[in-house]
Order: C-alpha cells, then sequence, then structure tokens
C-alpha cells in the first residue's frame, strides 16, 4: 500500500475536559462523525459526547460465548457418546450434569479471549504508526495533562476552512494541522 | 512536569463548572406517598388474607396454609437477615451505593419485631409442621416408626437428631437467633440517628469515630450472623426432611438473601426516587453499581444450587438423592426448570445489558420479577418435603396448594407495610457521611 499523503485531520488543544466535552458536542451537533477525542483519563463524558457506547464489542463476546459453549458442548457430547463411550457407574452415556461445568468454563474462555482480542482488533491495534504524533503538542500533552479533539479529514463535513472555524469558536488553545 | 500538576489541580475545579452541583435536598423525610403505598400493601394483605380463608373449608387446606405460611415467613426472614447482612457488608466495604441504599435497609431491618411476632403461630403450631415435632421424644418417634408414620430411617435420624431438633430446643434457638438479630439491629440503628445528631457531624474525626464504630460491631457480626442464619434456617426449613444432609443450605439462603433484599432495595430506591429527596441523590451510577451487584448475586446462586446438585448426582448416594428425586419426579421438573429460568436464566440475560441496568422504568419490572422468582424457589423447596406432595405434583383433590399462591402474597404484602412504615419514620439520607457529598457531584465525576 502506498504511503497515504495529505492531511489527517484538525487537531484542537483544550486545557479542561469539559472544554473538549463542549467541543465534541458542538462537532456531533454540526454532523461531524469521524472524530475522536483524546484524554489523559478516562472521561465518561467525552465517550457520551462521541455516542461512543454502542460499540461492537458486546456482540463478539456474545459470539465468542455461543462458539465457545457449542465447542466444549460437543466435544463432551462426541467424546463421552461416540468417541468414548464408557459405561461408568451405570450412569448414561449422556449425562448433562457433568458437561455443564467444563461447557461453561469453555464459554468464559472463548468470550474472555474473543472480548479481549476483538477489542484490539475492532480498535485498529496494534498500530505502529499513527498521524497524530506528528503534531508536536500532542505527543508532549495528550498522556498528562491536555485534551484533544480531532476532526478527521475523510469526514464528508471536513473543509480546512470551515472546520477551523468551527473549532476556533470552542477557544481551543490551538488548532493544529494534521499531516498523514 | 511542573504545568502537569497544575493542570491536574485546574482541571478538578473546573471539572466541575460543566454541570451545576447540587445541593442536599432541604426535606430528607419520606415522601407522603410512602404512606400510601403502605395503604396499598395493607390493603393487598387484607384481601388476600381474607381469600386465603377459604381454604380452612377445603381437602388438606389446613395443612397447605400453615405451609405456605411458612413460605411466607422464611421469604419475610430472607428480607429482614439479608437487610441486616448487606448493612454490615456496606458498612465494612464503604461505596456510595451502601450510603443511598443504607436507609431502606435500615427499615427491612427494623420490622424484626413483627418478624419475632409472626414466628410465634409456627412455634405453636410446629407439630403440625416438623415430624420432629410431632414426636418430640424417642419413645413417641419409635411408636410412630411402629405404626407407619415414619420410616425408620426417619425415625433413627430424628432421634439422634434431637437435641437440635426438638420444639423446646427450637424455641431456645429462635430465642438465640432473633435476639442477637435484635440486638445487632437496634444498635446499629441507634447509632444511624446518633451519627447525625453529632455535634461534630461533618469533621473529619466524626466521619472516622463513626466509620470505625460501626466496622467494628459489623465486622465480627457478619460472621456470626452467617452461623445464625444457618442454624434458623435448618431448623426450620430444612428439618422439614430430617434424613437429608446439606453443608450449603446455610449459604444458599445467604445467597438468596442478598438476591432479594438488593432486588427490593433497587425497586424501593426507584419508586422513591420520583419524589424527593431520593430524586436528588440516586444517579445512575450507584443504580448501576447495584445493579452489577445484583447480577452477581444472580450468578452466585446459580453456582451454589447447582454445584450442590452435580456433587449429589455424582456421588449418586441414596441419603441424599432422593430429595431431588422427589423435587424433579411427579410433575416437580416443571417447577424445578421454572425454578432455573425465572431464577437464573431470564435475569441473567436481563442484566447483561448495560442500558437495562441504568434505566429506572426497566429495572422496576426486572426487580419485581426477581422477587416473584424468589417466591417459586420457597415453594419448591417447601413443599416437596411433605409426604403427600414428594415426587407428586397434583392440584386434583389437592385445591388446598392453591394457599402458596394467596397466603405468601398475604404474609410479604403485611411484611412490607411495616417495612414501609418504618421506611417513612426517618430521613431517606444519613447526613453525616463523607459519601453524601459524593452523591451530589455529577455523575463520572473525577
Amino acid at each position: 500500500m502506498p504511503p497515504r499523503e495529505g492531511v489527517y485531520g484538525l487537531l484542537a488543544e483544550f486545557n479542561t475536559p469539559d472544554e473538549l466535552v463542549h467541543a465534541t458536542k458542538l462537532a456531533h451537533g454540526a454532523g461531524y462523525r469521524r472524530m475522536e477525542s483524546y484524554t489523559p483519563y478516562p472521561v465518561e463524558e467525552a465517550a457520551e459526547a462521541l455516542h461512543f457506547h454502542k460499540t461492537r464489542v458486546p456482540l463478539v463476546c456474545l459470539l465468542g460465548g455461543l462458539a465457545g459453549l457449542t465447542t466444549g458442548a460437543l466435544l463432551e457430547i462426541w467424546i463421552n457418546v461416540w468417541g468414548y463411550p464408557l459405561n461408568l457407574r451405570a450412569m448414561p452415556l449422556f449425562s448433562w450434569p457433568a458437561f455443564v461445568v467444563p461447557a461453561y468454563e469453555c464459554t468464559i474462555l472463548f468470550s474472555g479471549l474473543s472480548t479481549c482480542f476483538g477489542m484490539l482488533a475492532l480498535n485498529g491495534l496494534p498500530q505502529v504508526y499513527h498521524p497524530l504524533f506528528n503534531a508536536p503538542n500532542f505527543a508532549d500533552g495528550a498522556t498528562s495533562d491536555k485534551f484533544f479533539l480531532c476532526l478527521e479529514a475523510n469526514d464528508p463535513q471536513f473543509d480546512l476552512v470551515e472546520t477551523r472555524k468551527l473549532l476556533e469558536r470552542c477557544s481551543p488553545v490551538s488548532v493544529v494541522e494534521v499531516q498523514h | 512536569m511542573e504545568m502537569a500538576n497544575e493542570h491536574h489541580g485546574a482541571d478538578l475545579t473546573l471539572g466541575h463548572s460543566l454541570h451545576a452541583a447540587r445541593v442536599l435536598p432541604a426535606v430528607l423525610t419520606a415522601p407522603e406517598a410512602v404512606s400510601t403505598w403502605r395503604k396499598r400493601a395493607a390493603g393487598v394483605a387484607v384481601a388476600f388474607g381474607l381469600i386465603s380463608l377459604v381454604f380452612l373449608f377445603v381437602p388438606l387446606g389446613k395443612e397447605h396454609l400453615l405451609r405456605a405460611y411458612l413460605m411466607g415467613y422464611m421469604t419475610c426472614f430472607n428480607f429482614v437477615g439479608g437487610a441486616l447482612a448487606l448493612l454490615m457488608v456496606q458498612y465494612v466495604s464503604g461505596g456510595k451505593w451502601g450510603q443511598i441504599l443504607r436507609r431502606p435497609l435500615e427499615a427491612m431491618t427494623r420490622t424484626i419485631w413483627v418478624l419475632i411476632l409472626m414466628l410465634v403461630p409456627i412455634l405453636l403450631l410446629m407439630k403440625h409442621l416438623y415430624q420432629w415435632a410431632a414426636f418430640p421424644d424417642a419413645a413417641s418417634k419409635l411408636w410412630a416408626y411402629h405404626h407407619g408414620f415414619m420410616t425408620q430411617e426417619q425415625q433413627l435420624t430424628a432421634t439422634s437428631k434431637q437435641t437440635m431438633l426438638s420444639p423446646s430446643s427450637a424455641w431456645i434457638q429462635s430465642a438465640i437467633v432473633l435476639g442477637i438479630m435484635a440486638l445487632v439491629i437496634t444498635l446499629l440503628n441507634r447509632w444511624s440517628l446518633q451519627r447525625d445528631q453529632d455535634p461534630q457531624a461533618g469533621t473529619m474525626a466524626s466521619f472516622d469515630k463513626w466509620r470505625i464504630r460501626f466496622e467494628n460491631l459489623s465486622g465480627p457480626m457478619i460472621l456470626l450472623y452467617v452461623v445464625l442464619m444457618t442454624d434458623f434456617v435448618i431448623v426450620f426449613v430444612k428439618s422439614l426432611d430430617v434424613t437429608w444432609y446439606s453443608s450449603v443450605y446455610g449459604l444458599q439462603f445467604l445467597v438468596a438473601q442478598g438476591y432479594a433484599v438488593l432486588a427490593l432495595g433497587i425497586l424501593t430506591l426507584i419508586l422513591l426516587s420520583r419524589y424527593e429527596p431520593i430524586k436528588s441523590m440516586f444517579r445512575v451510577t450507584e443504580q448501576h453499581d447495584m445493579g452489577k451487584l445484583l447480577f452477581a448475586f444472580v450468578m452466585l446462586n446459580i453456582y451454589l444450587c447447582f454445584a450442590e446438585f452435580l456433587i449429589i448426582w455424582s456421588g449418586n448416594v441414596p441419603d441424599e438423592i432422593p430429595w431431588y428425586l422427589n423435587r424433579i419426579r411427579g410433575g416437580w421438573w416443571v417447577i424445578c426448570s421454572l425454578d432455573v429460568i425465572f431464577h437464573w436464566v431470564i435475569p441473567f440475560c436481563i442484566l447483561l445489558s448495560r442500558d437495562i441496568k441504568r434505566s429506572k422504568s426497566k429495572m422496576i419490572w426486572v426487580c419485581a420479577f426477581m422477587l416473584v422468582a424468589r417466591l417459586l424457589d420457597m415453594f419448591w423447596l417447601i413443599e416437596p418435603n411433605f409426604p403427600d406432595a414428594a415426587g407428586n405434583l397434583h392440584i386434583t383433590g389437592n385445591i388446598g396448594i392453591l394457599a402458596y399462591v394467596t397466603v405468601p402474597i398475604a404474609v410479604v404484602a403485611f411484611w412490607i407495610a411495616f417495612y414501609l412504615n418504618e421506611l417513612g419514620k426517618r430521613p431517606l439520607i444519613n447526613v453525616n457521611d463523607p459519601h453524601t457529598e459524593e452523591l451530589l457531584e455529577p455523575e463520572h465525576a473525577h
């Protein structure tokens, strides 16, 4: 894949989470969707302003769990009923109470692993390069005391002049054009 | 990095500017609605009590009335005991969920005197419920065996357990268990009021003094309570079948208590949150936390119940399996399956959802449903102990079994009327607690 060039987005820097949340709401209201906020600690309001709570992670978890349940149960049923049928204490070959715990463990294992790796995959991780680190103020402040909102250039609403005007209405510390 | 530190300070103060910080409501007493609910509960109790009288005149009706009363009584015992346990746990663990839930829990515990009075009919009529009470000494048990009222196993086991299971020791044990519970409940409730009236209220010294005092009583009493309630449920429920042994029985009841009390507590708070002061104090965050705790109890409950079943199924010992066979065969599998579905499958699937745990209107129904599931479980535990019902769930010629519908509703509604009465007596917020201020902070405050 050839290296991507051009503008990645406009990055606004704020001193407080409130200003960030305000700007995010404004941008969302103006129709922007391809945007992300970066904070040094979790800010629930920012996630809410981004309408972030609806992710596909729960679905991945559910599918993983169902896959685990099916795998565990079928494995046990196959072993005990067809693969290696043994007469243990004259119990029926299909003794479901004995199958519950391992099937449950498989459910937990599969759903846990699929949640973890599904979350990483949906986040696009691992990621060795991110354009935002081209912005010096981001590299300095994003993990300590600054709050950033990035409106990305691939949003249909994005326009270098208009988007900058919108962000500047929220009185940020700075608005930086970030290159790919 | 110097700047970083400065900004962390600045963020905290500015962090609140977006949301107006709420103030403690001027009036903290319970809203008028509570007395309306109390009257409704009393009305339900009277109506279902009167309907239940019909069962005096049907075959096996009197027996079923008494058994159903025991079921209603144990449900109320679970509310009071569970509330005491959860009250002590929140004093030891701390947390904002415990602060907002405290006064409803206290109100539940203060009904202990009603609970003690409600035990009297069971104590007076126990010879109609328990074999060990009908045949109190070794000689009468032997007579019962010879005349076919007891099997040999029942006669021998009941005789060997006579120290614990006899009318006089039942009186003594209930006096000790309920007496100690009443003592702890009285202390916790008295201190809670004194805490608010502390002249030094609002200072760190006062916070620490009361926190330590509550912790020192609650910590050891949690352990003692578990022992006491285990004894109580063994005497009054498990001993309906003297031949069965279970080392997890008390714990199952303990978990069931947490399950029921949390459901009732959340229900109370949501209904109260339509009015001040709970309207301002009950945030979605705490409701979500309690929902998660409720979900944990749903899991713990099925874990204990299934673990016991699995162990007994694997052991396949003739001493143990009849208890389950009596509860699975002869139509009981319907109740047994519904118990698992109502008690675990449905609440488990529903409470997985974050949105439902945070929704007031939906949690009302989830909690109400879970309280009904508790009643079904209690029915499954109690009725199959009796020879006419063991492994034989039937309604033909046994119309009295319907008492299990009306009597527990009457008994629980009767108890709820007293609970609501107690709830109305005190301010709904315990003010002299650092968590009170935290409850007024905006949600997700950092």
